[in-house]
């Protein structure tokens, strides 16, 4: 079986490190991986989505995650979910970031930042999380460990092996980033433990 | 991390770290290119490797003439460049043709179908046959490891250059690869005087022809027999013929079907072609962009299914090549269209953003060029209205003014990377041909937009070594240009007065907006506060276009700044704009508590 995982967001927020991150952790768990994204343009500030797909047992033909697969959505904007909704699948699961980021489009005529942007993504029956990353690692002195608090969440979800997770992350981060981005993986997977907890 | 490395045979690399390892494991001992997207990457993993000399050339005709000096030398060479990049390179690549090689060079042109970062799709794929140069295609990371080394390899057995030619979604896509040892090649030849070969008038490369179609012959040869190119048989009522990325998704689209993978695009295999349509119902080409493929197995004789026009344009995609052959049409998502879209925007704090906000207000003519400062054309700024290819703006300020005089109120903007690639050949035209222009060069220390290399304005080289730094004034005015200024774009009002000034003046100029692009800032200012008895809402800081500051006010109320305290990089640029001091840089220590 093939897993497919979109991260999405906005150029600047470390969507790349994460998706490298998985993409290692799959690796050392000894799973056949691919992971496609766009660099360049896309960076300053635009919408930016990046694709890894994961199997234990099967090649994987197509870098990019055919339409409307994509089995869980990491959005690290809720805006930027919203547009990336119809790539997952009716039964897939979305872990969305608290945090808004507005696009510099508001400001011009005929565009806002709508604001009942979770009740939509909700009312499409898909199963949504909303993850608070960006205050969780506030909280823990280091905003740019929002995306380890989104895969810690995002670990939860999939079978890798807890290991997989820690050797990547030491593989992909600069060594002192290291230990807080423990920290904030481990805050996310408590995030999404409490709130199956409440039910 | 190469304790892992060791661990596990396999690594993920990436496409272009691939290549990079491809071309050091065959032995490369020169590495030269130019910045583009989406090969920027190549070199700088062939850096951290080691054993290579690497460089920035100043652009790809240079890349590719200092690998031809290094191939005449003996060494192996890999040149990296994006698709227009090869237009560039390309006066010296058709003649490269003829010359062949003696130590192997292998051409990256890194396609980017869909115009991801891109000012236009060409299909370098047809490079390969206008040129006669051999073009190898992959279709996964392992692959831009192989076929790189078989490059290398084709190259020296067949006295040519020979592409390679990766498109985005290869080289900024992950994967394992099964990677060896570094060889050790030695530097071929003496360095023997071969004008016959090397000095390309016309009696010598008339004859250099006749063996360039034979060459060509050979490599047809090796294409019908290669493991280049290879079957794979399954459902026979469809086959299909397709190469690199293509070839996945139609692989993942049709998994059962029979495949013709062709992992070498230019010269085709007829037999095998021929053999395979011969074994399957009906016959699809599945390929991005041109008909390349296509077009040359018709003239083969060969029927190929018809494919509809649209699909010739942008990326392929699993969806796509289903919708393409088997008529599925692709699960239409509801368009969000009331979403507010997010494109890509100038950084908070963009030295950039200032120049735009004058030129806005000067309402001059802007003939612009490629690199972040493109993205002056967006609103709000609207204030860039040319972009061509890299070079362009200059000469476009030119032309516009031999025709339309002095009193077009016309600017070129240039930035520093794209000066030193294409720019300074305009500005000496200007001087000689008594232009009247004034180029704005922006001077932010870096190459930003794809991803900030190094160039010859800072000096420093793509190793990190001291390199020796250009000096935009000195070389302007060595020029001729004897109206020459330096400006700090933080200080708006100092910059949109210089440019003022340099557009009055009847002679050529050039304005320096010299400071250092914000990502390569560490320390960065407090950000603004409102003064909301102050604020009189008329919108001029939310006119900037920054994405640090929004307008909080719904549809049809007067602006209600807002500043994201995260994304704000404390430039003072709304400040500067604020007509009544509303927006207050905190003091020193106030904020921190
Ligand atoms: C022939 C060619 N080579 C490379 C590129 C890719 N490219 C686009 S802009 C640019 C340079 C941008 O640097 P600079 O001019 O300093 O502007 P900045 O992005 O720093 O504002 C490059 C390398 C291209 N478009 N065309
Ligand atoms: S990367 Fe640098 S040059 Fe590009 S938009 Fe941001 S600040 Fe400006």
């Amino acid at each position: 079986m093939v897993t497919n995982v979109l991260l999405t967001g906005v150029g600047g927020q470390g969507i790349i490190t994460a998706s490298t991150i998985l993409s290692q952790a799959c690796r050392l768990a000894g799973w056949e991986v691919k992971k496609s994204e766009v660099h360049g343009m896309s960076q300053r500030g635009g919408s930016v989505n990046s694709y890894v797909r994961f199997s234990p047992d099967q090649p994987i033909a197509s870098p990019l995650i055919p339409e409307g697969e994509a089995d869980v959505m990491v959005a690290f904007e809720p805006l930027e979910a919203l547009r990336q909704i119809a790539e997952v699948t009716p039964e897939g699961a979305l872990l969305v970031e608290e945090r808004r980021i507005v696009p510099v489009t508001v400001n011009l005529p005929g565009f806002s930042y709508p604001d009942d942007v979770l009740d939509r993504l909700q009312a499409t029956g898909r199963d949504v999380q909303v993850i608070r990353a960006s205050e969780t690692a506030v909280a823990l002195g280091e905003p740019r460990a929002a995306n380890s608090v989104m895969l810690g969440a995002l670990s939860i979800l999939l079978e890798l092996p807890d290991e997989a997770w820690g050797e990547a992350m030491g593989l992909v981060l600069k060594p002192k980033a290291v230990e807080v981005n423990m920290h904030a993986f481990e805050a996310g997977r408590e995030l999404v433990g409490a709130q199956s907890g409440a039910g | 991390m190469a304790e892992n490395a060791r661990k596990l045979s396999n690594v993920l690399l990436s496409g272009n770290e691939a290549i990079a390892r491809g071309a050091w494991e065959a032995g490369a001992r020169l590495g030269s290119g130019y910045p583009g997207t989406p090969s920027s990457e190549i070199l700088p993993a062939l850096v951290e490797l080691g054993d290579v000399y690497c460089e920035w050339s100043v652009n790809e005709k240079v890349a590719l003439e200092v690998a031809a000096g290094a191939s005449v030398a003996g060494a192996r060479c890999l040149v990296t460049m994006k698709h227009v990049g090869v237009n560039v390179a390309a006066d010296p690549l058709f003649t490269m043709s003829y010359t062949g090689v003696e130590g192997g060079i292998v051409i990256i042109s890194a396609d980017d179908p869909s115009m991801h970062s891109s000012q236009n799709e060409q299909d370098n794929r047809n490079y390969a046959r206008a040129a006669k140069v051999p073009m190898l295609e992959p279709a996964d990371s392992q692959e831009a490891r192989d076929q790189t080394m078989r490059a290398f390899e084709l190259s020296e057995e067949f006295d040519t250059p020979v592409f390679v030619r990766p498109v985005t979604r290869i080289c900024h896509s992950d994967g394992l690869v099964e990677v060896g040892e570094r060889q050790v090649v030695e530097l071929r030849g003496e360095m023997a005087k071969q004008p016959e070969k090397f000095v390309m008038v016309p009696a010598h490369a008339r004859k250099r022809r006749v063996t360039m179609s034979e060459r060509t012959q050979r490599l047809i040869e090796l294409a019908e027999e290669s493991d280049l190119n290879r079957e794979e048989m399954g459902d026979e009522s469809v086959g299909i013929i397709a190469s690199g990325v293509a070839y996945q998704y139609a692989k993942e689209a049709f998994p059962g079907a029979s495949f013709l993978k062709l992992g070498m695009v230019w010269p085709l295999p007829p037999e095998r072609i021929r053999q395979f349509a011969s074994k399957v119902g009906r016959l699809f080409v599945v390929e991005e962009l041109d008909p390349f493929l296509t077009e040359q197995i018709l003239a083969m004789g060969v029927h190929v299914e018809p494919v509809d026009e649209s699909f010739r344009i942008g990326e392929l995609t699993p969806g796509r090549v289903r919708e393409m052959i088997g008529g599925a049409a692709m699960p239409q998502a509801a368009p969000d269209a009331d979403l507010p879209p997010r494109p890509p925007t100038l950084c908070a704090g963009c030295p950039h953003r200032s120049v735009f906000v004058g030129l806005r207000k000067l309402k001059a003519y802007v003939t612009g060029d490629i690199g972040c400062y493109t993205l002056g054309t967006l609103p709000p700024l609207q204030a860039l209205h040319t972009c061509l290819c890299m070079g362009a703006g200059i000469n476009e300020a030119h032309g516009i003014q031999k025709v339309r005089g002095h009193e077009a109120p016309v600017v070129a903007v240039i930035g520093d990377s794209t000066f030193t690639h294409s720019g300074i050949t305009g500005l000496v035209n200007i001087a000689y041909n008594a232009g009247v222009s004034t180029v704005v060069i922006l001077d932010n220390r870096t190459t930003a937009m794809t991803g900030g290399q190094v160039h010859p304005g800072i000096g420093e080289t793509l190793s990190g070594l001291p390199g020796r730094e250009l000096d935009f004034e000195k070389l302007a005015l060595a020029i001729g240009i004897e109206d020459v200024r330096v400006v700090d774009p933080y200080e708006m009002a100092e910059t949109e007065q210089a440019i003022r000034e340099a557009m009055a003046n009847p002679q050529p100029s050039v304005v320096i907006a010299r400071r250092a692009c914000v990502l390569d800032v560490r320390e960065r200012g407090p950000a603004p506060v409102l003064d909301e008895e102050k604020c009189i809402h008329c919108g001029l800081c939310v006119r900037i276009g920054c994405p640090a500051l929004f307008d909080a006010a719904g549809e049809g109320e007067k602006t209600l700044p807002r500043i994201d305290a995260v994304l704000c990089n404390g430039c003072t640029m709304c400040v500067q704009v604020c007509p009544v001091d509303a927006l207050v840089v905190p003091a020193a220590g106030e904020g921190d508590a």
